[in-house]
């Protein structure tokens, strides 16, 4: 028993080797050829999700979002399509889905100052929805204007105010 | 008589887990080559590895556990690819666990890249003991019943 263990762990130690000899070529060599590669190390701190080019972070934090929600001193702009939007949204909040951010600017902004406070926001960690509308808004004038990172589902979580419906 | 349904049962038992792990694996892998860049992010998103290792793992891990899967269903180098798949799914377990527990509900990138996926947690964590178990049913027969009939000098020719 014991020595066929013994026998069974030096090969796996050789397999193990050789597995991660492929996996290192295979890796390598397919990251070299695709056309759409990938550098080996990025610098994923500087290029943190909510910071525009500029070295502005954009991110609020749910604290003080709610905050000014309770004060009524900011918009909230909701990035996502107007079906996600109907479903449910942040009390008060204007829908303005990012892929369609070009056509339907000029009604859903109607009547908003370039000075007022913006907060946009989509779903889930990995969305950018939010990110990439608030710097199309920035760059049609609005000067204050941030993001709450995965704004509809930490709201809802946290119970704070919510609506349906258009 | 018996005795030799119960083997038999056992066997297809064995062979049947070791195939649908493998399919688990390249099934996963699949998405991930073809996206690497969506892979970042989505490594990135668990929050678990520093930033550093967050590229190397997009460009390795996939080819990793399209190995580990071409290995498991062909049956060659068993008791390798059996050990590196245990590694792998307990990590995967972990780092799944670990942010639910932290509440970060990620989107969880386990086949997909896509970040429609709905971060299910909960469903994703059952899922993946599944094959955590498999896995480790995978470890006992060959690392300790020697089911990949390793050779030894104590193992009796008929």
């Amino acid at each position: 028993m014991t020595f066929i263990n013994r026998q069974i762990w030096t090969k796996t130690i050789k397999q193990v080797f050789f597995i991660a000899l492929i996996v290192l070529v295979a890796g390598f060599a397919s990251n070299m050829l695709r056309s759409d590669k990938i550098p080996l190390v990025e610098d994923w701190s500087a290029k943190s999700k909510f910071v525009t080019s500029s070295g502005e972070n954009l991110e609020i934090s749910l604290a003080e979002a709610s905050t000014l929600f309770k004060e009524k001193r900011s918009v909230f702009i909701d990035a996502r399509s107007k079906e996600e939007y109907e479903n449910g949204h942040i009390k008060g909040a204007i829908s303005l889905p990012y892929k369609e951010a070009d056509l339907k600017f000029v009604d859903a902004m109607a009547g908003i100052s370039e000075d007022s406070a913006l907060i946009t926001y989509c779903d889930g960690e990995t969305c950018e929805l939010s990110m990439e509308l608030a710097v199309f808004l920035r760059n049609t004038g609005y000067k204050n204007v941030k993001v709450l990172s995965n704004g509809w589902s930490v709201w809802k979580q946290n119970g704070l105010p919510v609506e349906t419906g258009e | 008589m018996k005795e030799e349904i119960r083997q038999k049962f056992s066997m297809s038992l064995y062979h049947g887990a070791r195939i649908i792990l493998g399919i688990v694996f390249i099934y996963s892998s699949y998405d991930k080559i073809l996206h690497p860049a969506a892979f970042t992010k989505i490594i990135y998103n668990y929050q678990i590895l520093p930033d550093e290792l967050v590229n190397l793992s997009a460009i390795f891990l996939p080819w990793l556990e399209l190995t580990i899967g071409s290995l498991l269903i062909t049956g060659v180098w068993l008791p390798g690819s059996v050990f590196i798949s245990n590694i792998l799914l307990i990590i995967f377990f972990c780092a799944l666990m670990y942010n639910k527990a932290r509440g970060l509900d990620i989107s969880c990138g386990c086949f997909s890249t896509s970040e429609g996926e709905a971060p299910e947690s909960t469903l994703y964590l059952s899922r993946d003991f599944t094959f955590v178990v498999i896995a480790v049913y995978l470890f006992f027969k060959v690392f300790i019943t020697n089911s990949a009939g390793i050779k030894s000098p104590s193992r009796r020719i008929p």
